[in-house]
C-alpha cells in the first residue's frame, strides 16, 4: 500500500487510530498515565489539527509548531508547563468539560458488551472487594457529559471484557438501544474500544460492541477466545489501516521520541 | 518640638495603634488542630503538592478514626496514613501514583479487608460535594453517575428527580472539612498564598472549610505579593507554615521534581506489608522518617542534603 508504513508497534497503530478520530480545531484533554493516548491527541495535532488546543498537566496550549515533545512520565510533571498558554483549575473540568476537551480516553479494569466500564473493583461484595481498583477519576462525568469518549486497555483478555461488570463507573450505552436518551445523558457515549487486538465499535441499533478491524497479524480466533461475550462479528473484517509514513515519521521524531510506544 | 519629643510621640502612636497580626505559625502549633475522629482535608494531586509535614505530624502523634477529604486524585500521601492506622474513611476519586505504582497499595490492602470506608466518588462528584459545602448546601446535584453502580456502592449519594424539569441527578451530600492543610509555592506573612502553576483542586477545599493551613516553600514580603495579586490563589489562609521541601517526596512546581527513589522504596515496603504480610520495612520506614524523627526539618536531615538538592537537577 502506497504511503503506508511498514514498521510500526500495535501502540503506535493504536495511537494512530485514535489520532484519525480527532479533527482539527478540537479540544482534547491528556490524562494520567496514558502514554497511547497522549501519542494519539499529539499526533491528531501536529498531523491535522493546527488549531487544536491540547491539555497537558492542566494546562492548555497548541504545540504545533514544537520540534520536539518530550514525554513526561507522570501527568503531575510540572515542566510540562513549559508549553503553556494558560491554566485551568482541576474543578474547572466539571464546570464546563467541553470548553477544556472534546474526548476523553476512559480505561477500564473491566467492559461489558454495552461499553460500560469499570475502575472501582472486582467482586461482588463491595465490603470485600477481591481487587480494589484505582476509582473511577474523571470517568464517570466524561462519559455522561462528553460528546464522545474512547475506551482503551492495554491488554485484552476476558477478565476484561465480561458478559456483566461487576460495577459500573462510567456509563457506555446502558443496556442498550436509546438507554442514554431515556436517562437523559447529554454525552454522545463511547465510540470505539481500542485494545492490543482490535478495535470495536458499537452496532447503530442495539449499541452492543461490534469487531470494527482486526490488527494486523490477529486472527478472529485470537480475539472471540479473548472476549468473554459475543461480540457481533460483521461479513467484512478489515485489518486496521496502519500508519502512514508520514504518521510514523511524527510520532517517532516529535511525539515520541524516547520510543515508549515501541517497548 | 525637638528630635526627643517626635520619637516619644512615634512611640506612644506605635503602643496605641493596632497592627495588622501575620499568619505565621509552627509546626507544633498546626499540628495542634488535629483531633482524633475529625474530618481535615488534604490538598496537592497525585504525584505534587501534597503537604507532608502535617501528614507526618498526623502519624507521628497517633491521630486516630481520621476522615480524610483527600484531592480529588490522591497519591501516596493518603496511602501512608492509611497504612499508618490514621484513617478511617477516605474521600477521593483516584488512589494511585500513575507510574510508581497503578493503585496505592495501603489503600487497596484495607479497602479488601473491609478496614477502610471509602466515599466511592468521581471527580465531578467530588467537587460538587465541596462546593455545596462553600455555599452551605446539604447537597449539589451532578448528572454525573446517573445510570452507574455509585449510588448502590456510596449510599450517601442519593438520586432523585429534580422538581424544575424532573430530570435524574445524583445528589452529593456537602462536604465540609474542618480544618484544610495545604502546600503551595508562596505565602507573605499576613496569608496571602501563591501557588505556582494550576493549584489543582486546593482552593476548593479551601472554600469549603472553616480553616485553612497553608505549608509554604518560600515565606516572602507582602510587597513581592503585591507585585502580582492576581497570582494570588488563597487570599485568607488561616496560617502559614514555613516549610522548605515541604512537598517532600512529591514535587513542587517550579521548586523541585518528585523523589521518585524514595517513593519507590515506600511502595516496596508496603507491597512486602500488602503482598507478603510482612510489616518489618513498613515499620521501618515509619520508624526511619517519622517516628525517629522530631520535626519537619529532622525529617529532611533524614532524607539527606544530597538527595534534596538532587531534586533539582532537571
Amino acid at each position: 500500500m502506497k504511503g503506508y508504513s511498514r514498521d510500526f508497534s500495535i501502540q503506535e497503530l493504536n495511537a494512530t487510530f485514535l489520532s484519525r478520530q480527532i479533527r482539527d480545531g478540537e479540544r482534547a484533554l491528556v490524562g494520567a498515565n496514558t502514554p497511547v493516548p497522549r501519542a494519539g491527541v499529539l499526533l491528531a495535532h501536529l498531523h491535522h489539527g493546527p488549531n487544536m488546543i491540547v491539555c497537558l498537566a492542566r494546562t492548555r496550549t497548541n504545540v504545533y509548531n514544537e520540534q520536539r515533545l518530550a514525554n513526561f512520565e507522570l501527568s503531575t510533571d510540572w515542566r510540562q508547563a513549559r508549553w503553556a498558554e494558560s491554566y485551568y483549575l482541576h474543578y474547572e473540568l466539571f464546570d464546563a468539560f467541553d470548553k477544556i476537551t472534546h474526548i476523553f480516553s476512559v480505561g477500564a479494569l473491566q467492559i461489558d458488551p454495552y461499553g460500560n466500564s469499570n475502575l472501582i473493583g472486582v467482586g461482588k461484595d463491595y465490603r470485600k472487594l477481591k481487587f480494589r481498583g484505582p476509582g473511577g477519576v474523571a470517568t464517570a462525568s466524561a462519559a455522561t457529559d462528553l460528546e464522545r469518549y474512547y475506551l482503551y486497555v492495554a491488554s485484552h483478555d476476558k477478565r476484561i471484557f465480561v458478559e456483566e461488570c461487576d460495577y459500573i463507573s462510567a456509563f457506555g450505552w446502558g443496556e442498550g438501544r436509546d438507554h442514554r436518551i431515556r436517562l437523559g445523558l447529554p454525552g454522545g457515549g463511547p465510540q470505539y474500544c481500542i485494545t492490543p487486538l482490535c478495535i470495536m465499535d458499537f452496532e447503530q441499533e442495539s449499541k452492543r460492541m461490534r469487531l470494527h478491524s482486526i490488527h494486523p497479524g490477529v486472527s478472529l480466533e485470537e480475539v472471540v477466545e479473548n472476549t468473554g461475550f459475543k461480540l457481533i462479528i460483521p461479513d467484512h473484517i478489515p485489518v486496521t489501516t496502519p500508519p502512514t509514513r508520514e504518521e510514523i515519521r511524527l510520532l517517532r521524531g516529535r511525539i515520541d521520541v524516547e520510543g515508549i510506544l515501541r517497548k | 518640638m525637638g528630635i526627643r519629643d517626635i520619637k516619644s510621640i512615634q512611640g506612644a502612636m506605635e503602643n496605641s495603634t493596632p497592627k495588622r497580626k501575620d499568619k505565621i505559625i509552627t509546626e507544633e502549633e498546626a499540628a495542634g488542630f488535629l483531633r482524633n475522629g475529625m474530618t481535615l482535608g488534604l490538598g496537592g494531586f497525585i504525584n505534587c503538592s501534597h503537604p507532608m509535614p502535617i501528614v507526618r505530624a498526623i502519624i507521628r502523634r497517633g491521630i486516630k478514626d481520621l476522615t480524610v477529604i483527600g484531592p480529588a486524585s490522591s497519591g501516596l500521601d493518603l496511602d501512608l496514613l492509611v497504612g499508618a492506622g490514621c484513617v478511617k474513611k477516605i474521600v477521593s476519586s483516584y488512589f494511585g501514583a500513575e507510574t510508581i505504582t497503578p493503585i496505592s497499595p495501603m489503600i487497596k490492602y484495607a479497602s479488601e479487608q473491609g478496614e477502610l470506608d471509602i466515599f466511592e466518588c468521581d471527580e465531578g462528584m467530588y467537587y460538587a460535594g465541596l462546593r455545596a459545602g462553600a455555599q452551605r448546601l446539604p447537597f449539589l446535584p451532578t448528572r454525573a453517575g446517573v445510570g452507574t453502580s455509585y449510588p448502590e456502592v456510596n449510599p450517601e449519594l442519593k438520586v432523585f428527580s429534580d422538581p424544575i424539569k424532573g430530570e435524574t441527578l445524583i445528589a452529593v451530600p456537602a462536604i465540609r472539612p474542618e480544618v484544610v492543610f495545604l502546600y503551595a509555592g508562596y505565602s507573605d506573612p499576613y496569608g496571602n498564598v501563591q501557588h505556582v502553576g494550576t493549584s489543582y483542586g486546593d482552593r476548593a477545599l479551601h472554600r469549603s472549610s472553616d480553616k485553612t493551613i497553608v505549608f509554604v516553600e518560600r515565606l516572602v514580603s507582602n510587597e513581592a505579593i503585591r507585585k502580582e495579586p492576581f497570582k494570588t490563589s488563597i487570599p485568607v489562609a488561616d496560617g502559614i507554615v514555613r516549610s522548605p521541601f515541604g512537598a517532600h517526596p512529591f514535587s513542587s512546581p517550579g521548586f523541585y521534581l518528585l523523589d521518585k527513589e524514595h517513593l519507590r522504596e515506600y511502595v516496596a515496603a508496603a507491597r512486602a506489608y500488602t503482598m507478603d504480610g510482612d510489616r518489618r520495612l513498613f515499620e521501618q520506614y515509619l520508624q526511619k522518617y517519622i517516628y525517629g524523627v522530631s520535626s519537619h526539618l529532622e525529617y529532611l536531615e533524614a532524607i539527606g542534603i544530597n538527595r534534596l538538592l538532587s531534586l533539582h537537577e532537571f
